[in-house]
């Protein structure tokens, strides 16, 4: 059990899609805790405050690219900015319903991003990234 | 007379010219007259000319010259050449570089010079016409472009939440509390999925330019079997992919093409088969890559073998869209591939591609 990432935080603008996949997350038990962002400025900030409190810094991101504001890949830009205390210990996954080809190669190509998952969350899919990476 | 009047520019250094025009012509056209390129090109600054007459030989500039100058400043006025004399070199250099569009020889005769004109003019509209045209067709396709997108976000976004609450519904052993319905809500979502899935690969099929980039086939295979296979975990896949050489091809088009050729293989098995199985190989050669794909699936009919790359064709008993094969046929036009296809009901299907591979040696 102690192997088990801890926390995951969720940024996504779409509330229905917070709502089910936190809840898959939970059911699926592959987490203890998640942080929940309603935008990429909201999980920019958390992250910001919390940078001298390692136990409440997220695991795990999951990432919507298509957000009003600041979208995935412009938080992708401000995330690796932010101290390496936070960025080390983190992986980020985008989680987008993005059939996009140029969306799709842009996750690809980004280097902070460890893969691209496709919405809905299959919880098999994203605890095979777990397993590989974590 | 019509509506709009034509508007002319006549140059010429000899004034009796100038006003002979004027008395030939002034109730058809609005006239403009210039004594030479300077003022000229006073006019053009001033007034949206449309048609420009100018002499050959005129001191200081002649009217090539003019015409060549005038070339990227103002480029849409149809251009007519007055020559008195008949000088090749001129005639050459103002068709090649002075974009002229008649030339007539000196002294005039009145019909055939308001001929000119008139088809002078009709050149003109012809050309703003196309103009126009193109801009309402760039913007309509930038609207189509816009629509394309939004389907694949803001269309899809709200299905595939639909889908992740039948996910949950799984998770939490209520897929079946509610007699078939849940069941039925899910295939109704998979497959408006799917299709909007195809629309775009159908529409991205025509849009999107060629890009030829190197492709390793054993990941991309391995890539596309993860994806589609996801579900279906007793199939078993034989894939043998022989490239020693790199290829380059259009890397979107030949993914769609082998993701539908895959993902059927996959969704028409024989429900009752013990040893379901698809056979893939691959062979990559300095110009071409050859690719065939087996199964021992349902296969498909004899007569219906003709018919099964047409837009919407679906079989009584198979529940396609109609859209998986035609898609693939019309992308491996896009790329001179070629594609041909055995299958019995017994034996199952096999589906034999080559596609070229374009060196950029």
């Amino acid at each position: 059990m102690s192997t088990k990432p801890k926390k995951v935080m969720l940024i996504d603008d779409n509330e229905v899609d917070l709502k089910i996949n936190s809840k898959i997350i939970t059911l699926s038990n592959l987490f203890e805790d998640i942080i929940i962002c309603h935008s990429g400025e909201e999980g920019l900030l958390y992250l910001k405050n919390h940078v001298d409190q390692q136990e409440l810094l997220p695991d795990f991101i999951l990432l919507d690219i298509q957000m009003p504001e600041m979208d995935g890949f412009e938080f992708l830009e401000f995330y690796k900015r932010l101290s390496n205390d936070i960025t080390d210990k983190c992986l980020v996954a985008i989680l987008s319903s993005t059939l996009d080809f140029g969306d799709i190669q842009r996750a690809e190509a980004n280097p902070q991003v460890i893969r691209l998952l496709k919405k809905p969350l299959m919880p098999a899919e994203l605890k095979e990234i777990l397993d590989k990476y974590i | 007379m019509n509506a709009t009047t034509i508007r002319v520019l006549y140059i010429d250094d000899e004034e009796n010219n100038l006003h002979a025009f004027k008395a030939s012509f002034r109730r058809q056209y609005e006239i403009y007259t210039a004594l030479s390129a300077v003022e000229g090109l006073k006019i053009l600054e001033n007034v949206p000319v449309q048609v420009i007459i100018a002499d050959q030989k005129m001191p200081n500039t002649t009217g090539v010259e003019f015409f060549k100058s005038i070339k990227n400043t103002f480029p849409d006025p149809t251009r007519i050449l007055l020559t008195g004399y008949t000088d090749i070199e001129a005639l050459a250099d103002a068709i090649n570089h002075g974009d002229i569009y008649r030339y007539i020889t000196k002294p005039w005769n009145d019909l055939e010079l308001h001929n000119s004109i008139k088809n002078a003019y009709d050149a003109y509209k012809s050309k703003i016409d196309l103009r126009n045209k193109v801009a309402e067709l760039e913007k309509t396709n930038d609207e189509l472009n816009r629509f394309i997108y939004s389907i694949s976000h803001e269309l899809r976004a709200p299905l595939v939440s639909t889908m992740g609450i039948v996910n949950l519904v799984k998770m939490e052993n209520l897929y079946h509390s509610s007699g078939e319905y849940w069941p039925l809500i899910e295939s109704c979502s998979n497959k408006l999925d799917y299709y909007i899935q195809k629309t775009l690969q159908y529409y991205k099929n025509n849009k999107i330019v060629s890009e030829n980039t190197s492709i390793d086939f054993n990941m991309l295979i391995v890539d596309l079997i993860e994806l589609y296979a996801y579900s279906d975990r007793d199939l078993q896949f034989n894939v043998n992919v022989r490239q020693d050489l790199p290829f380059f091809g259009d890397a979107f088009r030949i993914e769609v093409i082998l993701g539908n050729l895959i993902s059927n293989a996959i969704k028409y098995q024989k429900e009752n088969e013990n040893d379901k199985h698809v056979n893939i190989d691959i062979e990559v050669n300095s110009t071409q890559v050859g690719i065939s794909i087996n199964d021992n699936g349902m296969g498909i009919l004899n007569e219906h073998l003709e018919k099964i790359f047409q837009q919407f064709f679906k079989s009584k008993i198979n529940h396609g869209s109609g859209l998986g094969l035609f898609i693939v046929k019309e992308a491996l036009n896009k790329i001179s591939g070629k594609i041909s296809v055995s299958s019995n009901p017994t034996d199952g299907t096999t589906f034999k591609i080559t596609i070229p591979n374009v060196n950029q040696a």
